[in-house]
């Protein structure tokens, strides 16, 4: 139950963990992407402007005189005065402000694409040669082209250009003629101490330029994105990269996707340390309040379950008590169900042997009867021995019945029968017997009280209830035979005058060869109550002694009700 | 037109001892170049227009002048090519080395003309309509020049400056008549545009007049 409770619980816990760290990944990203998103759309604007500058100085009539009129010599020159708003600020030695929309430096482009060398650059804002041969396009561009150029020359880290390439149209021939490159400082997110943490570089012809890294974690960076992009098709996208040991979530995104210059892309850095810090800080949070809950959980369990196992544990021990009487009542029943079946084998082979000898007896005794030489006292004595014949007869039969019914032969086919019919066939029977006491005979049953049973068997408890009546009586007396039906059951009760059954006899008298009172002068076995509750019972009912005193003996059969089908509805059916 | 008059008398006379002595006339027509095909909106307005970085005029007109040796005169005269409803009128001036040309502003605005042909380089500056005295420009150097304005990008007019006094501009059939030549040898020449000029030998007899054309 511990063990349930205790994984139940572990993988509570992990859900709960996954969840928070699912939630806290999707808000950072959410979070990291509304930053590169509000980044976007300054830039968005800030190229927008600056394009929009730059269109309205390839327009100038006196551009385009020089290069038209074939007056290159006056090129530079007249760009000097046309540009030089655009240059104000970028003075040599003068640092001009981040992200303003003054130019660093400008240069035209001839016919070929190869840069028109100014006469004097540091007019046109000095770039070293590595610098200036990037400028330099394969071939004019048709519409305007990004690019961006790392000036290595004046820093350590090197400077980032960004560089706008606008064609220049003949006013005469409509075909480019010129292109006008000017390069500005690329827009830079400013830290301003809120502790976003967010930065960004420029990464180009396989160098990142991003100098709030230290170099290395430039270069390591630098592979990894140069490793990502010889894999992916150049699209956006971002992963987690280590920098000097601090997880941080980098995304990429192509910053001229088409342009003549070489493709560069820009890298925002977003350190993961406090997002990792929070999901840590959570796991424990998270952690410690399962330790509690499973602590307090195993607490609780152990009290109920102390409380609850008192009376399982006395029900163990009463079970084991149960088991071993059990096992003793077993042992005991098999002994004697091997004890009756043995008796009943015994009762059923010695009736068997007892039948053949009497029946000879019999054959006899009546066969000395026939003869008429005897004395009259000796046939009286035949006669008398006759007697016992019969008797003995019906004692084995009894016994007989008895042995197979105890060794589970018996088998009842339940048909309809009429009690009533056979109580008035037995009483008109006792009525002939020359033993006969003298007795008021009380009737009270309907004419027709059908219950199931097989008529032999009923007809031998009904036999059997009756003749103990009649046997038991005082001359003078009375019996009474009622019969009716009772909830679904059909009761007969019979009862006698005469000594009533002992008190502490009364218990026995179902019992086989017991005879109340024993007295001699009744005839019987004792067999005759045992055999009709016997038969009784294989019926679906019982019998029992009702009551016995005070003059008055009366035993109850209960049958059960069967009523026959009736003879059209059987055709009928 | 009063001072176009006065300029042509004043010709008249500066010449008058040569075209005594050389009355030859030639006279025929150039074959101009078919109408273009549409060009540029931005030049639509204008007589200047270009085709594959070819300046010429519209309807096309052509300059014949007889080419060679003549004495420098010692009278500069003074032409005009004015500014007006943001054109150059007349859109092709051709001069003889050593004319003035002034560039009236006739419209209500500032005009800037300038020109960065290797023929001139000039920059007037900008300036309005009662600019006085009207701004002007030596041509003393033969060649085609452009002429541009600062302010107005699109516009363009075209000076021919010329060695020669002896010049005319075709009507639009490209016919031309060169009346008061010198009798002789010379090479006449019909320039079309910036980039086409044809030229015909011809032999100059004093009183006759020669039919020359220019296929």
């Amino acid at each position: 139950m511990m063990l349930v409770v205790s994984v139940l619980t572990g993988l509570a816990l992990y859900f709960a963990h996954r969840n928070v760290a699912t939630t806290a990944e999707r808000d950072l990203r959410e979070n990291f992407q509304a930053e590169i998103s509000s980044l976007h759309k300054v830039q968005a604007l800030r190229h927008a402007a600056l394009t929009e500058r730059c269109r309205e100085l390839v327009l100038k009539p006196r551009l385009h005189a020089a290069l038209e009129d074939n007056a290159l010599d006056l090129l530079y020159l007249t760009a000097k005065d046309e540009l030089r708003d655009l240059m104000e600020g970028a003075a040599p030695g003068k640092r001009e402000g981040a992200n303003s929309l003054q130019a660093r430096f400008y240069r035209f482009l001839s016919s070929s694409g190869a840069i028109i060398p100014p006469p004097n650059p540091t007019e046109v804002g000095q770039l070293s040669r590595e610098a200036e041969a990037q400028l330099a396009l394969k071939r004019l561009p048709d519409t305007q082209q990004i690019g961006y150029v790392l000036e290595t020359a004046d820093t350590a880290d090197g400077t980032m250009n960004e560089v706008m390439a606008l064609p220049i149209l003949s006013t005469e021939t409509g075909e480019v003629i010129s292109a006008l490159v000017v390069g500005f400082r690329p827009f830079e997110v400013v830290d301003k101490g809120e502790g976003i943490g967010l930065k960004s570089g420029i990464w180009v012809n396989g160098r990142l330029h991003l100098p709030s890294l230290p170099k290395s974690a430039q270069r390591k960076i630098e592979e990894n994105i140069a490793q990502r992009l010889s894999k992916a098709d150049g699209a956006q996208n971002s992963f987690n990269v280590a920098v000097n040991g601090m997880p941080q979530l980098l995304f990429y995104k192509p910053l001229n996707p088409g342009s003549l210059f070489p493709p560069a892309y820009e890298i925002c850095v977003y350190p993961l340390a406090n997002s990792i810090a929070q999901q840590r800080r959570l796991s424990w949070q998270i952690g410690g309040a399962g330790a509690l809950f499973l602590l307090l959980g195993f607490v609780a369990s152990h009290f109920i379950a102390a409380r609850l196992s008192v009376p399982v544990e006395k029900l163990a021990v009463d079970s084991e008590e149960n088991r071993t009487q059990r096992r003793k009542a077993e042992a005991a029943l098999a002994s004697t169900s091997e004890e009756l079946e043995r008796s009943a084998r015994y009762s059923a082979d010695a009736s068997h042997q007892l039948k053949s000898p009497v029946t000879v007896l019999r054959t006899g005794l009546e066969s000395l009867l026939n003869r008429e030489d005897f004395k009259s006292e000796v046939y009286h004595e035949l006669s008398a021995l006759l007697h016992q014949t019969y008797r003995l007869t019906g004692v084995i039969d009894d016994l007989l019945l008895l042995s197979r019914m105890d060794a589970g032969h018996v088998e009842i086919d339940s048909k309809p029968v009429n009690l009533s019919e056979l109580i008035e066939e037995w009483l008109d029977d006792f009525g002939a017997l020359p033993d006969s006491p003298d007795v008021k005979m009380e009737k009270d049953f309907p004419p027709e009280l059908y219950v199931a049973g097989e008529k032999r068997y009923t007809s031998l408890i009904v036999q059997n209830v009756l003749e103990n009546a009649r046997k038991y009586n005082r001359p003078g007396g009375r019996m009474c035979v009622k019969a009716e039906s009772e909830a679904g059951d059909i009761v007969l009760r019979i009862g006698n005058t005469g000594r009533p059954i002992a008190q502490d006899a009364q218990k026995y008298i179902f019992e086989r060869f017991h005879r109340g009172g024993t007295r001699s002068s009744v005839s019987g076995h004792g067999l005759g109550l045992n055999l009709a509750r016997e038969l009784a019972r294989l019926h679906g009912g019982g019998l029992c002694l009702v009551r016995s005193g005070d003059d008055w003996t009366e035993f109850e059969v209960r049958f059960r009700a069967l009523h026959p089908v009736p003879a059209d509805a059987a055709e009928v059916a | 037109m009063a001072l176009r008059v006065l300029v042509s008398v004043s010709a008249i006379c500066i010449l008058f001892p040569i075209a005594v002595l050389a009355d030859a006339i030639v006279e025929g027509r150039v074959n101009l170049p078919k109408s273009h095909a549409p060009p540029p909106v931005m030049a639509k307005r204008y007589e200047i227009v270009t085709n594959g970085g070819v300046l010429a005029t519209k309807p096309p007109l052509a300059v014949v002048y007889l080419d060679g040796s003549f004495p420098t005169p010692t009278f500069h005269p003074t032409k005009q090519v004015a500014q007006k409803d943001l054109a150059f009128l007349p859109p092709l001036l051709p001069v003889q080395v050593g004319t003035t040309v002034e560039f009236p502003n006739l419209d209500n605005i500032y005009h800037n003309i300038f020109s960065y042909s290797p023929t001139k380089r000039f920059d007037l500056g900008r300036y309005r309509p009662e600019e006085r005295p009207i701004p002007s420009v030596l041509f003393d150097v033969p060649g085609l020049v452009t002429l541009r304005c600062d302010i107005h990008e699109h516009m363009r007019g075209l000076i021919l400056v010329l060695n020669t006094p002896y010049f005319v501009i075709t009507d639009e059939g490209g016919r031309f008549r060169l009346s008061g030549l010198p009798s002789g040898h010379y090479t006449l020449k019909a320039w079309i545009d910036s980039k086409t000029t044809r030229e015909q030998p011809v032999e100059l007899k004093s009183g006759a007049a020669l039919r020359t054309d220019f296929p």
